[in-house]
């Protein structure tokens, strides 16, 4: 089981695949650990890549400070796996509250990656996602890590999902109780308290950026994705069709393909960002499709950005 | 070793060598924490935090009184010696870089309440077939719950804002006492045959159950 030396602190990781081609390093969201990545990792091993991933500090079997947990001593951890992997082509994913570590390292280091991918990541902490984390918070106090499961399931995938794993469910919110300590997850949580937004700063990352974002993600909505778009000069805006808040494990399969051509994209000069928007293919194997010329993206109805005027009142109006 | 408690005995209890060993430590833990709240629990309540004291206080005595009725005691010739190595470690210790007797004292008290609390978890070694209406089992699930709940007075503590001049060393403080607490704890544990951080060895149906499409593996044999 090989372990990562940092700052005095011990931290898991894994890899997998082959070690002389393109690497992607996977970095975790809240109360995920390594072992939920295999899917995912095995989907990106499978096309090419090699795959490192590592309990962040405060999660899974990494240590876990006691009372304070740093962003800046995450990305030194980063930092650290990013170099033994040596000289070649890498490409960092996060996604969620591993998305905002992904950043921080793009806008630190970005000249030691090929790529970063932010998926359901922010720069910023509106009141709505503020607000949303302090009740997170607030449940996790109070009821303990089973219950801030109780409401990240929901909050994570799609009912279809949860209904097909129904009988699997309780069996992995046991698994997430017994890896996570909520004093951890605690400090990780607050370890956004002081969280100054990284926006003025994006612009300072110069590595190509595809930013991944699910169709229905109301815990890190459009906005917060736009943010990342408008202000990382060779971004492009690829939104995942009927996807919520942690499609890197309702489609694995997907997030591996898209993944994938992100980075064959890079390796061939191919890549074009500017901040460009593209729908994702819904199945493994399809196209980017670009988001349809004219159409608002921010907008969750197909309303035409140059038809701003109210709509004709219907003559036989009920309400 | 095992991850969890048991072999479980025949009517699906937990050994009660087992329950005799983690309940008493259990119990020197947590009764010297409670002393030293008494300690520093004035007679009568005159700042805001002193209440919060008091029902730590009364929280404690709670768990003593539940972890002494719910566990099923047996003798075991070893317990004159743990408890004098485990009370040892309980004793007060001066933080290092505070100057200020009272705050020292104070610091320390919550550092080991947090170590208590956070990293101590019995009902993570519970294992998932143990008998819903288990005492003993029951208890330790308790135990872990008011747990979390009492910490929280000590990370307001700790992380406030009057420590804030001295937070190196009372985040110094709060890691030994996390160590000591946590090698007293997973000693205590390997003479019962037990490795608690085999909970992070136990992934096929998680893994499964995050996976795209059709059950496969794993999944398929769990269903």
């Amino acid at each position: 089981m090989p372990w990562l030396a940092c700052n005095s602190r011990r931290i898991h990781y894994e890899l997998a695949g082959p070690a002389d081609g393109p690497a992607c390093v996977l970095i975790n969201g809240l109360t995920q650990y390594v072992r939920l990545w295999h899917p995912l990792r095995d989907a990106l091993v499978a096309r090419g890549l090699q795959v490192a991933s590592f309990d962040m500090l405060g999660q899974g079997q990494s240590d876990k400070p006691s009372l304070f947990i740093h962003q800046d001593d995450q990305v030194a951890v980063l930092g650290e796996l990013i170099a033994t992997l040596g000289e070649r082509p890498i490409f960092v994913a996060g996604i969620s509250f591993g998305a905002v570590i992904a950043l921080r390292y793009a806008i630190a280091h970005g000249h030691t990656i090929a790529g970063v991918v932010p998926m359901s990541g922010f720069a910023e902490i509106p009141a709505q996602l503020y607000m949303l984390g302090t009740a997170l918070r607030t449940a996790l106090i109070l009821g303990g890590t089973t219950f801030l499961q109780d409401l990240l399931f929901p909050m994570n995938f799609s009912g279809e999902w949860l209904e097909s794993k129904r009988d699997l469910i309780d069996i992995a919110r046991h698994r997430g109780w017994l890896v996570n300590d909520v004093y951890a997850l605690q400090n990780l949580m607050e370890s956004f308290l002081d969280f100054e937004p990284l926006t003025p700063q994006l612009s300072s990352i110069r590595t190509p950026t595809m930013i991944l974002t699910g169709e229905f993600d109301f815990l890190t909505p459009r906005p917060l994705q736009e943010t990342l778009r408008v202000h990382i000069p060779d971004s492009a805006l690829v939104i995942v069709q009927r996807a919520y808040h942690a499609f890197t494990l309702e489609k694995p399969e997907l997030t591996a393909h898209l993944l994938t051509r992100f980075a064959e994209d890079v390796m061939g000069g191919r890549w074009r960002g500017k901040g460009t928007i593209w729908l994702a293919p819904e199945e493994v194997g399809g196209d980017f499709v670009p988001f349809p010329a004219g159409f608002d993206h921010m907008r969750a109805i197909p309303v035409r950005k140059d038809a701003r005027e109210p709509a004709p009142r219907p003559e036989t109006a009920a309400l | 070793m095992r991850a969890f408690f048991g072999p479980l005995e025949d009517d699906g209890s937990i050994p009660a060598h087992q329950q005799t060993r983690v309940s008493a430590f259990l119990m020197s833990a947590h009764g010297a924490l409670a002393r030293q709240l008494a300690t520093a629990l004035p007679g009568s309540v005159r700042s805001g935090w002193q209440v919060e004291l008091h029902s730590q206080f009364c929280r404690e005595i709670e768990i003593l009184s539940l972890i002494a009725r719910a566990t099923a005691w047996v003798p075991d010739p070893t317990l004159p010696f743990l408890f004098w190595q485990w009370e040892s470690a309980w004793l007060p210790h001066s933080v290092e870089g505070v100057t200020d007797g009272e705050q020292s004292f104070l610091i320390d008290l919550a550092a080991f309440g947090h170590a208590l609390h956070s990293v101590i978890r019995p009902a993570a070694l519970l294992p998932e077939d143990f008998p819903q209406t288990d005492p003993f089992a029951l208890a330790m699930r308790r135990v872990e719950f008011e747990s979390v709940r009492l910490m929280q007075a000590q990370i307001l503590f700790l992380k406030g804002p009057e420590l804030v001049p001295v937070r190196d060393a009372v985040a110094a403080a709060v890691e030994r006492r996390h160590a000591q607490v946590r090698e007293v704890w997973n000693g205590m544990l390997a003479g019962i045959e037990i490795e608690p951080s085999g909970r992070h060895l136990l992934v096929p149906v998680v893994k499964s159950a995050v996976a795209d499409g059709a059950p496969t593996g794993a999944a398929a044999k769990a269903r």
